[in-house]
């Protein structure tokens, strides 16, 4: 395990600042200000981010979002971006209708 | 369960390259897509290329993609369109959602070429109608006929931001101004100077404060930022505009590679999140490729050649070819890649300040903070020299992989010499008849032809023009600077149009003798 | 000149420099919100609304924010309808048809005064 995910650094008080208001997901309308929060809450990782907050979770899955909610997170870890475990990747890979997602042919 | 011996996902550039090497080695190969239409953003691509013959250059970017997809067909690859691949699973499986079905197929072996996605940046504002980003614009102006907006503000330097710029205004928009927050233009210097000679004003070291507007944008405000990047007060402009164009990079699209098992890596060189790959696009996961901007972001013509060595590479692992016949046919392809990554562009250099060029040259700053080559700076590069008569002046002063002038000259006037990325020399002795191919030829539309006194007093300069409507022989206008300033009253003597000149129009003006190596536009 | 032309400047490009004048579709109505516009046949409901001066092709569902044509190839999300009654339908990708009811999505609904 890296040291980035090590809980029992300090990474300091949430500040608040000017924009954490604006949208960083745009399908989930999560804001930088609840991402900063969250990861001060003890969510250092974008598999927590995105379970806790539904930040690229929504429509799209996080196509646009997914690099701005690393940035953030790792600005706010004291990090770059590179340091940080990218979320996992599972099918489907695209949105999907839960009708085609079960119409199988394997055959 | 479907098998085939290649699955390719993705029928861009690289795909589709990689496709035809495969099945010209008799595999049975099938190629997905999530798109309607095949080609990738090579259809969106409607400037000509860089590069040299060996990279189709002069070729613009649409036709290469008709071109590759009529090769596909030659060689009997499978292209199967509106198809999404959604998941690779162990032994390369690959599901596929085709209509309303997830159909299973096996590959034994596959190649990722899925492209990448557009990075965003973040304002006040930026979810409002009207933002979008600069493949958006390309899409909607060059796929559905459709202009992305009546006025825009262009976000981004680099290339693509700099291309979509002059495609809007060639589709009919107006571009207010072009934005960057770095520094310094980020793109080729000779698309800059295109879009900077129209008229647009670039504002470096600035970004996006706000969009504005209640229910779409409406206008937008830039300020300039320090050197951490940080709004200086009191340096904010307005723009009345409708559309923000955002043009901030590219991210490789590498979910299916991680999700198959690749080992993946955090490149910020290659644009984010690729997977580890040897020369010939072997992942760690043997028989699993990736070529293209998957891999890291480049130009769709490496990503062609890319595509070919993956598709050889993958004939090879499934004995199609023998290693000796396959070492051979991608050193082929590997010499043609290194020629395209050379220069001060290359991906080795990203993110340096280059202050000269390979010759020693200085680098314009004015075109790197402003978009143009300053009046008193074009004399010191090599392609600007006078002579008496009609002549090329090639006003290409950065090292790009570049060399169709060279070979468009039917009189030797214009050398680049082995080495693509040097700068274009005006031979010192050749005669100039004024047939027009260079100018033509050069895809960065930095070629002029100059007669420094057609008459008494008067000189003419042939330019390349790609707008409508075209002007006519006696139509009188002005003729605009580098900056794209109104310099002198301008009349238009000539205006030649061929086929071997693709779509480029030659507009040849009469201006003031001392305007002959100022007047670098047309405007009526 | 720029200005008046510019509020009655037609959307389509009849033709281009480059692209000569592009192939289109049959020339078929839809209905946007009940009101009855034309667009080509095959087109993406999203270039038939562009060309017709839609900008707001939805409201958020928290925010209740306007949203339009993002990335325009099928992967934001964000130009999303309810077309034929079915919400979330990605209209950048989604080719016209003729007779077709398009609405502005509220959250996951048609909006209410959005017949």
């Amino acid at each position: 395990m890296c040291s980035i995910n090590d809980r029992s650094r300090d990474i300091g008080e949430y500040i608040p600042a000017p924009d954490d208001d604006m949208v960083i997901c745009r399908c989930e309308e999560v804001t930088k200000g609840e991402i900063r929060r969250a990861v001060h809450a003890g969510l250092f990782t974008i598999t927590e981010i995105r379970r806790y907050l539904r930040a690229g979770m929504g429509l799209c899955q996080g196509q646009t979002c997914a690099r701005l909610v690393k940035g953030i997170v790792a600005a706010e870890l004291g990090s770059v971006p590179a340091e940080l475990e990218p979320a996992s990747s599972r099918a489907p890979m695209r949105p999907i209708e839960m009708e085609v997602f079960g119409n199988e042919r394997i055959g | 369960m479907k098998r085939y011996d290649l699955i390719i996902v993705g029928a861009g550039p690289s795909g589709l390259s990689a496709a035809v090497e495969a099945a010209k080695r008799g595999m049975r190969v099938i190629v997905f897509d999530e798109n309607d239409k095949p080609g990738g953003q090579l259809f969106k691509q409607i400037h000509k290329f860089f590069g040299s013959k060996e990279h189709r250059a002069k070729i613009r970017g649409f036709r290469i993609g008709e071109d590759l997809l009529k090769e596909a067909a030659e060689f009997g690859v499978k292209v199967v369109l509106n198809a999404t691949v959604i998941g690779i699973y162990p032994q390369k499986e690959v599901t596929v959602r085709i209509e309303g079905v997830v159909e299973h197929y096996k590959g034994d072996a596959i190649i990722a070429a899925s492209g990448a996605s557009e990075n965003m940046v973040t304002f006040d504002g930026w979810t409002l109608p009207g933002v979008i980003g600069a493949g958006a614009a390309q899409t909607m102006m060059n796929i559905h006929g459709v202009k992305p907006g009546r006025k825009i503000l262009m976000l981004g330097s680099g290339n693509v931001g700099l291309v979509v710029s002059f495609q809007l205004m060639q589709c009919g928009c107006e571009v207010a101004a072009l934005v960057d927050a770095a520094p310094r233009v980020g793109g080729y210097g000779v698309h800059a100077a295109k879009v900077a000679r129209t008229g647009v004003p670039f504002y470096l070291s600035h970004t996006i404060v706000k969009a504005e507007g209640e229910d779409h944008v409406t206008g937008v405000t830039i300020a300039e930022v320090d050197d951490k990047f940080q709004f200086i007060p009191g340096t904010e402009k307005h723009f009345e505009v409708d559309t923000i164009c955002l043009a901030v990079g590219l991210s490789p699209m590498s979910q299916l590679l991680k999700m198959a098992g690749c080992e993946m890596e955090d490149n910020p060189r290659r644009g984010g999140q690729v997977p580890v790959c040897d020369e010939k696009g072997r992942t760690s996961v043997a028989g699993i490729f990736a070529a293209g901007d998957v891999s890291g972001i480049e130009e769709a013509s490496s990503a062609m050649i890319e595509g070919r060595i993956a598709g050889i590479a993958a004939a090879e692992y499934l004995g199609y070819m023998d290693s000796g016949e396959s070492e051979q046919a991608i050193k082929e392809q590997e010499e043609a890649l290194e020629g395209l990554r050379q220069g001060m562009f290359a991906p080795q250099n990203r993110g340096k300040h280059i202050e000269t060029t390979d010759e020693g040259i200085q680098i314009s700053e004015s075109l790197l903070k402003k978009g143009y080559i300053g009046d008193d700076e074009i004399e010191r590069y090599p392609g600007v020299r006078h002579t008496v008569g009609i002549h090329p002046v090639m006003e290409c002063t950065q090292n790009i992989p570049c060399n169709p002038c060279q070979d468009a000259c039917p009189k030797g006037c214009i050398s680049i010499g082995q080495n693509i990325t040097s700068l274009p020399i005006a031979v010192e002795g050749t005669e100039c008849v004024g047939c027009g191919m260079c100018v033509a030829s050069c895809s960065g539309q930095a070629i002029f032809l100059v007669d420094e006194q057609i008459e008494e007093g008067y000189a003419s300069v042939t330019m390349p023009y790609e707008f409508l409507p075209l002007p006519e022989t006696g139509t009188k206008g002005k003729g605009l600077g580098r900056d794209g300033s109104p310099v002198c009253d301008a009349e238009v003597i000539k205006v030649q149009t061929a086929k071997a000149f693709d779509q480029t129009h030659l507009l040849t003006i009469k201006v003031p003798e001392d305007m002959a190596m100022k007047a670098r536009f047309f405007t009526f | 000149m720029a200005a008046e032309w510019g509020m009655i400047m037609e959307m389509r490009i009849e033709e281009h420099p480059i692209l000569g004048v592009q192939e289109k579709g049959k020339e078929v109505i839809f209905f946007f919100n009940g009101q009855e516009i034309k667009g080509y046949e095959g087109e993406p409901i999203a270039a038939a609304l562009k060309a017709a001066g839609v900008m707001v092709h939805r409201y958020t569902k928290k925010e209740h924010r306007p949203r339009g044509i993002f990335c325009a190839i099928g992967r934001c999300t964000d130009c999303v309808m309810v077309v034929d009654g079915i919400p979330n339908v990605r209209t950048c990708v989604t080719p016209l048809k003729k007779g077709m009811r398009v609405q502005t999505q509220d959250g996951v609904e048609a909006m209410k005064q959005a017949e």
